[in-house]
């Protein structure tokens, strides 16, 4: 397994839904227009930029938008973050955040039935949560990004170079990373059964998780601005609220060219035919939301607690964090026995 | 983005004359000569010479990300489509819907998750496989291999999990591939490896190239590398690969995946298609984004694998199909030569065909030789008639001479001008110079041993200066008494001169008449008569003249001339000699000019006769000699040196003699004509110490061998080598190549040597007849045998038996040649390789018909490791 360290260099921000008419600009500009050129070069682009394109600091290569009740999670990376104004709605962590990939290196191509957050929960996101190293996580329609903090990178080298194969990416070109062998003062983790924390909601809607044809991304792009920055305010006043069960949820990520998209079953119907992406199986997917209180930057071990159980149990499952909370994704049918053995957790480690 | 699709070209694998252009939709076209009958009227035209007929539309299939076809004839236009939502379809163009094609048009290969297609690949073998690379998806596999043969799978969905999949027709939907690989990442580009039909490349895995063999697919070799835009295989080096990204394009060779063998220098915009020319070997064409030129790689030349300390020898050229057109996509024809179809962004086509570079090569005689694809041509000097041949190039010229034994003739000197070809008259006087040095150095030499040798080499200008006790006299016209008031100078050197000049012969007489007589003999009236007025017989000349109005094809305007030059009075007022002072100048003959000139010149002023360049130089340097006091002659003499030294008129080597002078002269010779053969000749005969050691003169000798080399005039050189060493001894070369004796290790020609009667080195050894016949077949230093010889079985030293294959009947008639035949015959010779060897007449005509050796049990294949023992000398011995 190679796991591989994306030279983004991110920044979480929250936007308050109050403040995003003076984001939309940039906003728009960093998920449709990400550059004058057309958004295919930039996907075949994005793994080999020489270096002094990269100075040219135009394009942003790492963009995700993610709208809950609460409000609007940026992540992006430094050069899309100069796209957003400076405002009092706008509120950043104060950490610089890298991306890590987990790659199967390709080799056991036929064994590996659970997928997502699951495949990776136990090798990766177990082992950061016993050094109590914070994590950030994004699925997406293509893979799952695990963003840790940059002064934390020491450790997560430490922690994870005995199950990978470190890859650092720099300017395109993958290449192998050594761990310094920083190992004076890391307390050696004691295992303890994680117990689940915080509180658990499960809204009523269901959930896609799609992906489109940079291509038709014009054709689709006013449908998706409404989406993005209009249509909350309207289901709002139309009188549907989260009082049933249903939750305003919607994703947008556009990372090294490749789209994804998180957005509830009746916003898809909105889409013409054949624009997004589908399973063949036409799977949906229902959240779990984890957190009563804003859950921080500092605490560790959240994705841990949920994703641990989920792989045990083997049921795929994406997993999204926001600047306030952090969702789960999994499919519908298995719905009551991830909330069945959630709880179970739950009430053990109380 | 905004700008749509861009059509891509694509050619039919199996009717070289239709092609598909996939944007929207495909269409198929046929492509055929412009303006015949069958391309109807709305054909486009695509060059000059031909024209495109569309023949079909398909548009079925939208969101068209690529396209292939599929490579077997039976169901021909069959074609994969690889979506934008990563379904593949099979569909069909302009095709009688035959039962086969039926069964297989519109089935699609539905992925578990959508997302682009990005390649379609067929197996070339296993033809029903059909490989797709898509985009990465985090739970699903990039690369899926399709059997399409395959039917409807049963465990398909149900069918209201179908909500967002749109209408489909289930029967025709197949959703489970025959292989996964790739996970969690995208597929970029793909192809099967020709060289073994299981085995894929994939471009893009995680910033890799991978090799799969699907019969252990969890075995991969992959390399890291930021290349994976595209690749493909060269299909006549099926081991090399060019992959691409943005504008670099890195060669791989698979037998050593590590790292690219070279990378081509980057170009400026992202390349949009790298293609391997499938009719010509290593050409590699590429195309940038909004660009008008496809730029050739040509590494036909490129060893491979080659190590790393040499740099790729790669020709790089470019070419621009359709002018100031941008292009879209390009694809090569696949059997004609180096053509291609070119598409716009706009859907214009153009047929091109690369031209081929040109070599050429000049032939070491005048043929010239020039390839151009799988051309030759050659072209050889015409045999021109007349004029044209008299043009013929100096090297042309100098290989007839070789051929004709130039310069060889040492005993009568002047022929050399025949064998030349006769008709050259700087080259006749030049050998009648030397052949008159020759005969008087040996005349003096027989008479006394004095200082005159190197007088006579070193030319008139010379031997005038050193002139003394120079008498006058003023003799009376022969046959009359009148005197004469022309004073004629005499001199023993003067004599000398006159006699190198030809005008008098060896001797103490100086009569002029045997001179006069071979004059006569060849014709040359006027000048024979010139030589006899100059002599003061009047009487002589006007019989000459009589003689040649009379001859056979005679000038009968000699007899005029002869009835003026009766008339001739020394009065200085006469009528007589003002008119012959004017009209002499419309003489056209110029000897005939000279004598009036002399008869109405004043004593000592004879301007008119000394430079009349139409005459001789021999003839004015003698009428010099005897009509120009010691003042006068040398002044002339040198003026007339400098002039033919400026001119490099061989003529003046009779002033110059073999000389410094004398090589100044011959080299503005050489560089005006490039006959480096005469000058080697000629100044072969001069003396060792100066003029040979001259380094021009070396230098023509060195490149006249190698001429004769070049040629392949081997005989000659050896004979030009043998005639060059009796002249120079110092350019004899030592011996380079002993035989040593296999007991005490000494050289045998050494000791042979070392006698100072056989002192000839080994060449002549064991040559039959000789007294010490009994011991050449040991060693002279130890006495014990020497090797046999692997063909005869019989001891070196012993002389070969008559030669095998020749009749009894030419043995008698070549037994001159034979003899001289044996010689060489006789000589030892090895191989160097498995040092078996023997008598090299026997080894001759063993590998004649063999190309192993002799020896039993010895597999070494000795005459094809010999590079030049194939070849053949082109003259004759």
């Amino acid at each position: 397994m190679e796991l591989h360290i994306l030279e983004h260099s991110l920044k979480v921000a929250s936007i308050a839904k109050e403040g995003i008419q003076i984001c939309t600009h940039g906003l728009i500009k960093l998920a449709f227009l990400p550059s004058k050129t057309s958004l295919t070069e930039i996907r075949l682009n994005c793994w080999w930029k020489p270096v002094n394109n990269w100075k040219r600091r135009e394009k942003c290569k790492f963009f995700s938008l993610t709208e809950t009740p609460e409000d609007y999670t940026i992540i992006v990376d430094e050069d899309g973050f100069k796209e957003l104004p400076e405002s009092e709605y706008l509120s950043v962590a104060e950490a610089t955040w890298l991306a890590l990939n987990v790659v199967s290196g390709g080799g056991n191509a036929t064994s590996s039935q659970p997928i997502g957050v699951t495949k990776i929960a136990k090798s990766v996101i177990a082992p950061l949560a016993d050094h109590n190293i914070s994590v950030f996580m994004l699925s997406t329609y293509q893979t799952d990004f695990i963003l840790v903090r940059e002064r934390d990178l020491p450790m997560v080298m430490h922690t994870l170079s005995s199950e990978f194969t470190l890859l650092r990416v720099v300017n395109g070109e993958a290449v192998a990373a050594n761990s310094t062998g920083v190992t004076n003062g890391f307390v050696k983790p004691k295992l303890v059964p994680r117990p689940i924390i915080h509180p658990l909601s499960s809204p009523s809607n269901m959930f896609c998780v799609t992906s489109l044809d940079p291509d038709t991304l014009p054709s689709v792009a006013t449908l998706l601005m409404d989406v993005m920055f209009y249509s909350g305010g309207a289901k709002e006043t139309g009188g549907q609220s989260e009082d049933s069960g249903h939750i305003r949820f919607f994703s947008f990520s556009l990372i090294e060219g490749y789209i994804s998209l998180v957005m509830d079953e009746q916003t898809t119907r909105r889409f013409p035919n054949n624009v997004l992406f589908t399973s063949a199986s036409g799977e949906l997917w229902k959240m779990v939301r984890i957190g009563g209180q804003p859950l921080g930057f500092d605490e560790c071990g959240i994705v841990a607690q949920i994703s641990e159980p989920l792989a045990t149990a083997d049921i795929p499952a994406y997993y999204i964090s926001t600047f306030k909370f952090d969702h789960a994704l999994v499919p519908e049918e298995n719905i009551q026995s991830v909330i069945g053995a959630l709880r179970t957790n739950e009430s053990t480690g109380q | 983005m905004s700008s749509g699709y861009k059509p891509d070209i694509l050619w039919s694998p199996h009717h070289a004359d239709r092609y598909v252009i996939c944007d929207t939709e495909l269409s198929l076209y046929r492509i055929g000569p412009a303006g015949s009958p069958e391309t109807k009227a709305g054909a486009l035209p695509l060059s000059e010479q031909t024209a495109a007929t569309l023949l079909a539309i398909n548009s079925d299939t939208p969101y068209m990300k690529c396209v292939a076809w599929y490579p077997k004839h039976e169901p021909e236009c069959l074609l994969a489509v690889g979506q934008a939502n990563g379904r593949v379809v099979l569909t069909s163009l302009g095709q009688s819907h035959n039962s086969k094609c039926k069964e297989l048009v519109g089935k699609e290969f539905v992925p578990k998750h959508a997302r682009q297609c990005n390649t379609l690949a067929w197996n070339p073998v296993d033809s029903n496989w059909l490989a797709a690379g898509l985009d990465k998806h985090r739970a699903d596999f990039s690369v899926l291999i399709w059997d399409i043969s395959s039917k409807f799978s049963p465990e398909a969905v149900p069918a209201e999990k179908v909500r967002l999949s749109g209408d489909v027709d289930s029967g025709l939907v197949v959703t489970k591939p025959l292989y996964e690989l790739g996970q969690n990442d995208a597929c970029l580009s793909l192809c099967w490896l020709p060289r073994d039909h299981q085995k894929l490349l994939l471009a893009g895995m995680h910033r890799n190239l991978a090799i799969f063999d699907l019969r252990n697919t969890s075995q991969k070799t992959f390399v890291n590398t930021k290349a994976i835009q595209g690749v493909t295989v060269d299909p006549h080096f099926q081991d090399r690969v060019a992959s691409f990204f943005e504008g670099q394009v890195a060669i791989w060779d698979l037998r050593k995946f590590e790292k690219p063998v070279f990378t081509l220098t980057e170009q400026p915009k992202p390349l949009t298609k790298v293609a391997w020319c499938p009719t010509r070997m290593g050409l590699l064409a590429t195309l940038t984004r909004d660009s008008n030129i496809i730029r050739l790689y040509d590494m036909q030349h490129t060893p491979m694998p080659f190590g790393d300390e040499v740099e790729p020898t790669i020709i790089e050229r470019s070419v621009q199909p359709c002018s100031e057109s941008i292009i879209s996509s390009f694809a090569w024809h696949p059997s004609a030569q180096n053509r291609m179809v070119v598409v716009s962004p706009n859907r214009v086509m153009n047929d091109f065909t690369v031209f081929e570079r040109i070599s050429l090569a000049w032939s070491s005689t005048t043929a010239l030789m020039w390839a151009c694809g799988r051309h030759l041509y050659e072209c050889t000097e015409d045999a021109g008639q007349g004029a044209a041949a008299a043009e013929k190039d100096i090297a042309t010229k100098m290989r007839e001479r070789a051929q004709s034994h130039y310069g060889h003739d040492t005993v009568q000197v002047w022929r050399n001008h025949v064998l030349a070809g006769g008709d050259d008259p700087q080259l006749r006087s030049l050998w009648y110079t030397l052949h008159f040095m020759k005969q008087y150095t040996e005349n003096v030499e027989q008479k006394q041993q004095s200082n005159k040798q190197s007088l006579i080499y070193s030319g008139i200008k010379n031997i005038v200066k050193s002139s003394s006790g120079t008498t006058e006299t003023r003799r009376c016209w022969s046959g009359s008494d009148r005197q004469t008031d022309v004073p004629r100078y005499h001199s023993e050197e003067r004599s000398l001169a006159l006699q190198l000049c030809g005008w008098i012969s060896r001797g103490p007489d100086i009569d002029v008449e045997p001179f006069l007589k071979s004059l006569e003999q060849e014709g040359e009236w006027e000048r024979a008569a010139a030589v006899a007025l100059f002599n003061l017989d009047i009487r002589r000349a006007i019989q000459i003249l009589n003689k040649g109005a009379s001859a056979e094809k005679g000038d009968l305007n000699l007899n005029v001339v002869a009835m003026a030059l009766s008339g001739y009075t020394d009065e200085k007022n006469s009528l007589w000699r003002e008119m012959c002072s004017s009209l002499r100048l419309q003489l056209k003959k110029p000897y005939l000019c000279i004598m009036f000139a002399f008869l109405t010149s004043e004593p000592g002023t004879y301007d008119a006769v000394l430079y009349e360049s139409r005459v001789a130089v021999r003839d004015r340097v003698a009428f010099a000699c005897m009509f120009l006091n010691d003042a006068q002659l040398p002044r002339y003499i040198d003026k007339l040196t400098y002039e033919m030294k400026e001119a490099g008129n061989l003529e003046g080597i009779l002033l110059t003699g073999l000389t410094k002078d004398g090589v100044d002269l011959m080299e503005s010779y050489v560089d005006r004509t490039g006959d480096v053969q005469t000058a080697s000749f000629c100044m072969l005969k001069g003396s060792p110490g100066e003029v040979l050691k001259d380094p021009r003169v070396q230098c023509w000798i060195e490149n006249y061998r190698n001429l004769l080399d070049a040629w392949r005039f081997w005989h000659k050189r050896a004979e030009f080598d043998i005639h060059r060493s009796k002249l120079d001894p110092s350019s004899k070369p030592l011996p380079q190549v002993f035989v040593s004796c296999n007991f005490c290790g000494k050289s045998i020609s050494y000791s042979c040597s070392a006698i100072p009667h056989q002192g000839r080195g080994f060449s002549q050894y064991g040559v039959s007849g000789s007294p010490t016949k009994s011991k050449v077949t040991s060693c002279p230093g130890c006495r014990k045998p020497l090797p046999r010889c692997a063909l005869c079985l019989m001891n070196m030293g012993t002389p070969v038996s008559s030669c095998p294959g020749t009749g009894k009947a030419d043995e008698k008639a070549d037994l001159t040649r034979d003899k001289k035949l044996a010689q060489f015959n006789n000589w030892f010779t090895w191989c160097h390789n498995c040092r078996h060897g023997g008598h090299a007449g026997h080894m001759l005509s063993w590998f004649r018909d063999h190309s192993e050796c002799p020896v039993s049990a010895c597999t070494c294949k000795c005459m094809q490791l010999d590079t030049t023992g194939n070849l053949v000398p082109s003259d004759s011995v």
